[in-house]
C-alpha cells in the first residue's frame, strides 16, 4: 500500500494475461505521476529507495565535437537538482508547510512519461530510458512546460519497484522559467 | 524620445520614497541601459573558468553579449560578441577553447585577442586596404580583482579601483578563502541561467541589504538547510557570540554589504558544520588562520552585498555571485556562479556544492521564495491604480553614520545598524545620480 492507492499489478488487457515488465514499469511511472499531480508527496517519497540519487544537470550550448560536455558532470559541477532522500524529504516538508510562497497555493501539474525503453536488466536493477513532459500551471497565468529525457534505475521491491536513481536531462540550457518547484 | 535627465521626483531617496515607474517604464529602462549599465564596471566571470590559454566562455555585460577569453599571452580579454561587419555573434558556444572565432555569415575571423585576422576577399574586395586594426572586435576595458573579472565598454568610467572605492575591503574579503587567503575561491563548473519576470532592481536592492524580509524564508528556516545540526538556513546562526548587524553602504559607488561585526577580535570557533565532522574541522582550522591573518578586521562576518549596479555576492559559507541581466523593464535573466575555497579538501567542496545548490537559484529552497517576491513586486510596480503611491523605503531612516563603528570600514562607509532600508536608499541614490539626478550623497538623510 502506498497511501490510499493499491500498488498491485494492474489488469492491462482484456484477456488478463500477466503484464509484461515494460507494462508494469509504464504503470509504475503513471502512478508516480499521478501521486505528484495529486500533491501526494508523502506517497511519492515512498516510491524512492532510501539511497536514491536524484540528479538534473545543466545543459550548455557546446560545439558538435564536444557533446560529451553538453551536460554538467555528476558529483562535480553545478546541477539544477542533486538530491538524496533526506534533501527530497526537506523539499517536501517545505512544500507542505503552507508558507513556501513559490508553491503556495500549489501549482497544477500534469506529468507525462512516454517512449519507455528498458535499457538493461541486471540482478534486481532495471535501467530504463523515457521522455517526459511536465506541464505546470501556477496561479492564473503562469505556464511552464518542461520537456526532456530521463534515465531511471529501478530496484525490484516485492511486486513493485523503487527508484534507486533518476537522471533528468531537461531540454533547456538557460532555464526559461523562474523556478523549478516541481519534481520530475 | 530620450530623456537627458531623470525627473528628480522619481527617486527621493532622502525621503525614502521611490516612484513605482522606475521598475516598469520602458523609457527609464532604456536610459538606465545607457547611463547606468553603459557607464559602470560589470562583473563578467572568474579567472578559474578559463585556466588554460585559449579557454573562453560567453557572458553578459548588461544587455551586451561578450566573450571572455584567455589569449596566448595569458591575458584576459572581454570582447563584444558582435561581428564588426554585419553584427552576428561570432561565438555560438557557451564555453570552449579556441584561438579564433569565425563569423558564420561572411567569414570574418577574429583572434581570441579580438584582432581581425581573417578577411575573405581581402585584396579582391577591399583592395588590401581595410584597416584591420579598426575592425577588430570591440574590446572592453578589463579589470581583474582577486580572480573576479570586470569589464566596461565606457571610456569615461573611472578606473575599476576608483569605482569600487572603499567597497574593496568587502569584495576582497568575499574573494578570500575562509582562511583569509586572498583570491582563495574557485568556481564550481557551470553557470546557472534562469529568467524571472521582474525588474532587475528588485533583486539588486534585496541583496544590498534587506534584513527585513526574513519572514519570506520561514519555510526553509523551519526545515533547516544549514549543516550545523540546528534549524535555519545560515551556518553562522550556530555562532552565539555577540555581534552588531551592520548595513555598510558605500554611497560614492552605490555598493553595500551586510555584515555581522563581532564584539571581540580573536573569537573562538563555534561549530557550524556539526553534521559533517570533516568539514567542520576544515572550517575550524580556517577560522583560526583567518583570525591570525586579518587580526582586528577578522571581526567581520561578511554575509553578502552588492557591487553596483547588478552584482550580488553571498559569502559566509554560501559563496556565490548573482548577476542580473536586464532584458526589459519586467524581464531579467539571472546568472549565478557558485564558488568553493580552492585549497579545501574534496569532501569540503562536495559538502559546499550540495549546500549551495539547495540554497540558491531556481531550485534553491531560499531563493525560490525570493524570486517569487521579486516577480510579485513587479505586479505592484505595474499597477495603474497603485502608481499614485510611491514605494516606501523609510525603514529605520536617519540613523546612519560615516565610518562607524570602526574607522577601518573606510571613510566612504556610511553605516546603519540593525534592520534598516539604509542600503537600499543608498542604492537608489546612486542610481538617481547616474540617471542625471542631483549629486548629494553626503547630504543623504542628513537633509531631513
Amino acid at each position: 500500500m502506498i497511501g490510499d492507492i493499491e500498488r498491485e499489478a494492474p489488469v492491462t488487457t482484456l484477456d488478463h494475461r500477466a503484464p509484461s515488465l515494460k507494462e508494469r514499469i509504464e504503470d509504475f511511472f503513471a502512478l508516480e505521476g499521478e501521486l505528484l499531480d495529486e500533491r501526494n508527496f508523502d506517497a511519492w517519497l515512498e516510491l524512492l529507495a532510501d539511497d536514491v540519487r536524484y540528479w538534473m544537470p545543466v545543459a550548455r550550448n557546446i560545439k558538435h565535437d564536444a557533446l560529451e560536455t553538453e551536460y554538467t558532470r555528476e558529483r562535480q559541477d553545478v546541477a539544477w537538482f542533486d538530491e538524496d532522500k533526506h534533501t527530497l524529504l526537506q523539499r517536501v516538508m517545505q512544500l507542505q508547510g503552507g508558507d513556501h510562497w513559490a508553491e503556495e497555493p500549489f501549482s497544477r501539474t500534469t506529468h507525462i512519461t512516454t517512449n519507455l525503453r528498458i535499457e538493461s536488466v541486471a540482478n534486481t536493477e532495471i535501467t530504463t530510458r523515457c521522455r517526459f513532459i511536465v506541464y505546470v500551471n501556477r496561479r492564473e497565468q503562469e505556464i511552464r512546460l518542461f520537456v526532456g529525457k530521463r534515465t531511471d534505475v529501478l530496484r525490484v521491491d516485492g511486486d513493485g519497484f523503487r527508484i534507486a536513481k533518476r537522471s533528468i536531462f531537461l531540454d533547456q540550457s538557460k532555464l526559461l522559467f523562474k523556478n523549478l518547484t516541481t519534481f520530475f | 524620445m530620450k530623456r537627458d535627465s531623470i525627473d528628480p521626483r522619481l527617486v527621493a531617496a532622502g525621503s525614502g520614497l521611490i516612484d513605482r515607474s522606475i521598475f516598469a517604464d520602458q523609457e527609464i529602462f532604456e536610459q538606465e541601459m545607457r547611463d547606468v549599465y553603459g557607464k559602470s564596471w560589470l562583473f563578467v566571470g572568474h579567472t578559474s573558468q578559463i585556466p588554460d590559454k585559449g579557454d573562453y566562455f560567453v557572458s553578459q555585460a548588461g544587455r551586451d553579449a561578450v566573450v571572455v577569453t584567455r589569449d596566448a599571452d595569458d591575458r584576459i580579454n572581454v570582447l563584444l560578441n558582435v561581428c564588426t561587419h554585419r553584427g552576428m555573434p561570432v561565438c555560438r558556444y557557451d564555453k570552449g577553447n579556441a584561438k579564433r572565432f569565425t563569423c558564420p555569415y561572411h567569414g570574418w575571423t577574429f583572434a581570441n585577442t579580438g584582432d581581425l585576422t581573417g578577411l575573405p576577399l581581402s585584396s579582391e574586395g577591399y583592395g588590401g586596404k581595410l584597416d584591420r586594426k579598426q575592425w577588430g572586435l570591440i574590446k572592453a576595458r578589463v579589470a581583474i580583482f582577486h580572480g573576479s573579472i570586470w569589464a566596461t565598454f565606457s571610456d569615461e568610467a573611472p578606473s575599476f579601483d576608483d569605482s569600487l572605492g572603499d567597497m574593496a575591503l568587502m569584495l576582497r574579503e568575499f574573494m578570500q578563502g575562509p582562511d583569509g587567503e586572498d583570491d582563495g575561491l574557485e568556481t564550481i563548473e557551470g553557470i546557472l541561467k534562469y529568467e524571472i519576470h521582474s525588474n532587475w532592481k528588485f533583486g539588486a536592492e534585496n541583496n544590498a541589504g534587506d534584513l527585513y524580509h526574513d519572514v519570506s524564508h520561514n519555510s526553509v528556516q523551519r526545515v533547516g538547510l544549514a549543516l550545523s545540526g540546528l534549524r535555519g538556513r545560515h551556518v553562522w546562526d550556530a555562532d552565539k557570540q555577540t555581534f552588531k548587524i551592520l548595513n555598510v553602504a558605500y554611497p560614492a559607488g552605490g555598493h553595500a554589504a551586510r555584515v555581522s561585526l563581532y564584539d571581540k577580535a580573536g573569537r573562538d570557533y563555534q561549530s557550524q558544520w556539526a553534521m559533517l565532522p570533516e568539514v567542520d574541522e576544515y572550517f575550524r582550522d580556517a577560522h583560526y588562520k583567518r583570525q591570525e591573518r586579518l587580526g582586528e578586521q577578522g571581526r567581520i562576518l561578511n554575509r553578502g552585498g552588492i557591487v553596483f549596479p547588478n552584482i550580488a555576492y553571498n559569502s559566509a559559507g554560501r559563496w556565490q555571485i548573482t548577476m542580473w541581466v536586464p532584458r526589459a523593464p519586467n524581464r531579467t535573466e539571472v546568472w549565478k556562479w557558485y564558488f568553493v575555497p580552492k585549497s579545501a579538501p574534496q569532501a569540503v567542496k562536495d559538502a559546499l556544492r550540495h549546500y549551495l545548490l539547495r540554497y540558491g537559484g531556481p531550485t534553491g529552497m531560499v531563493e525560490q521564495d525570493d524570486i517569487e517576491n521579486w516577480a510579485s513586486a513587479q505586479i505592484g510596480a505595474e499597477s495603474e491604480a497603485a502608481r499614485r503611491l510611491p514605494m516606501n523605503y523609510t525603514l529605520h531612516m536617519g540613523h546612519a553614520q560615516w565610518a562607524w563603528p570602526e574607522p577601518w570600514l573606510g571613510e566612504g562607509a556610511y553605516v546603519d545598524e540593525g534592520v534598516s532600508e539604509h542600503a537600499q536608499r543608498v542604492f537608489y541614490q546612486r542610481w538617481a545620480e547616474m540617471m542625471g539626478g542631483v549629486v548629494h550623497a553626503r547630504e543623504l538623510e542628513a537633509s531631513l
